[in-house]
């Protein structure tokens, strides 16, 4: 299992293969940006009362709750914009659970909506998360970064700038 | 954006659990964490350990100025930006004389470039200026054929003597006549403002630096020795004719800042209060000024155009596109 694919990878995958590289190679996005500052402030102030930040492995996942045989894990969205990439990155940390033989449940919180999404892991999107697994690796390895691409995500994005300088 | 706070009361720099503010004479005055992202410091003022933790995680720097208004130094937080790619990739492009020289040569023609610029802006204001932008633009023509970078730092030293002679065509004002341009200290007003703005531009960009993936250490231009900053410096150079330049002529043109705004002191001629506040406040509405940007389509501010320079300059370590200067169009 190559550890070098983390959730953040996963989610930037369905939207754009030069972030992924970007942020592998560790040039993170403008902290300033604010909708990533944004996305801090949710995520640090919403659902109080759950245990937050479980770290496994090289994977953090935002929220997780269990009651009796139920294990639930979840991720914290500013909005429902990007909801299949959002879906991707949990699929991953439920792939990843599921290998360290813990079977979980998923489930997707959008506070500023009120709204959930139900995740789980299936015998097709396991297969999706694999290709995804094994393309996000190949994207890393690359020499360069892959080529600016203009697309309808650029506009309240992070690199917005630095792509376009 | 975040703001830049200048302080220049004398006072105690205090953190009270998550907040921080600055306590002089006329009390109180709280500092805004999370819309921070420097402070000036030219009074004489106190801070402490618990004060520096805080600012370090609120990745806030501080810039050091003495009594007369010369640079000390910055505290520089820990980075929190750290990319062991572009640090790899910086000192691959300084350790590789070709690819160090392409750059230095790139930061000298963005200076050449804007200098001729500005001196082009007050040709068309009838100012007698033919002579100095022939001689400036003889000495362009030579950037790029250098073969090092000291050869090319002379011919920035040339084209700086004759751009400097235009300030007295420019300002056309007795009081502030350029002489020689000396420095640490200065010897004359006119000096001591090129001095005063040139090392708020190091502090500014030294502070855009800081909120990307570059080492500050590793300049192309001026020489690293690992220990001073010196990118900034190299960044500065293509900055300071259109930003600080064009705030001296103006406070000077406008008589915002007079002669009897220097004192003649032991370290040369410094500028007082009165006059740091006016030049800062020019300075600070400059880098405010928007204007539109061609690439990324909407308005950006001075001081944002010193952050996208550091960004192309990134993505010409990475191979990916070729850096070229910021030029102004006016």
């Amino acid at each position: 299992m190559d550890m070098k694919v983390t959730g953040t990878l996963m989610q930037s995958y369905t939207i754009c293969k030069r972030q992924v590289w970007l942020m592998a190679h560790q040039i993170i996005p403008d902290q300033e940006h604010p909708f990533i500052e944004m996305g801090r402030i949710i995520d640090d102030n919403s659902y109080d009362r759950d245990k937050k930040k479980l770290h496994f492995e090289n994977v953090v996942i935002d929220l997780v709750r269990s009651d009796k045989d139920n294990f639930l894990v979840g991720e914290v969205k500013k909005s429902s914009k990007a909801e299949k990439s959002a879906k991707m990155q949990l699929l991953f940390y439920l792939y990843r659970l599921k290998q360290s033989g813990i079977i979980a449940k998923g489930q997707l919180f959008f506070p500023e909506e009120r709204k959930r999404i139900n995740v789980e892991l299936t015998e097709t999107n396991e297969k999706e998360i694999l290709n995804a697994i094994n393309e996000i690796t190949d994207i890393i390895d690359r020499e360069k970064a892959p080529d600016f691409v203009k697309i309808p995500y650029c506009k309240n994005c992070g690199y917005r700038e630095f792509c376009m300088s | 954006m975040k703001k830049s706070i200048y302080i220049f009361s004398d006072g105690e720099l205090h953190r009270k659990d998550n907040t921080l503010f600055f306590e002089g004479e006329n009390g109180r005055k709280f500092i805004p964490v999370e819309n921070t992202s420097e402070i000036m410091i030219f009074g004489e003022v106190s801070l402490n350990k618990r004060f520096l933790e805080f600012i370090s995680q609120s990745e806030i720097i501080l810039h050091f100025f003495n009594y007369y208004g010369y640079y000390v130094g910055s505290y520089y937080p820990r980075e929190h930006l750290n990319s062991g790619y572009m640090i790899l990739k910086q000192a691959e492009h300084y350790n590789d004389d070709n690819k160090r020289l392409y750059l230095a040569q790139k930061f000298i023609e963005g200076a050449y470039k804007n200098i001729r610029q500005v001196l082009k802006y007050y040709q068309n204001r009838d100012k007698d200026l033919e002579d100095i932008i022939y001689c400036i633009e003889k000495l362009g023509e030579l950037i790029n054929g250098t073969l090092s970078v000291n050869e090319l730092m002379a011919i920035e030293g040339n084209i700086r003597e004759y751009y400097y002679k235009s300030f007295d065509v420019i300002l056309n004002n007795r009081d502030f006549e350029f002489d020689v341009r000396s420095k640490r200290p200065p010897k004359n007003s006119l000096n001591t403002l090129i001095s005063f703005g040139n090392s708020l531009m190091y502090t500014t960009v030294l502070s855009e630096i800081y909120k990307t993936h570059l080492a500050p250490r590793i300049g192309y231009l001026h020489s690293t020795n690992f220990r001073r900053f010196s990118l900034n410096l190299d960044i500065a150079e293509i900055f300071k004719p259109i930003i600080i330049d064009r705030v001296i002529f103006s406070v000077v043109s406008k008589n915002m800042i007079k002669k009897d705004d220097f004192d003649d002191n032991a370290e040369g001629l410094i500028l007082k209060e009165r006059g740091k506040k006016i030049f800062i406040e020019e300075y600070v509405s400059k880098l405010t000024t928007t204007i539109k940007h061609r690439t990324i389509g909407n308005n950006v501010s001075y001081r944002r155009l010193i952050r996208l320079e550091l960004y192309k300059l990134e993505k010409h370590l990475m191979e990916e596109q070729g850096y070229e200067p910021f030029l102004a169009q006016w």
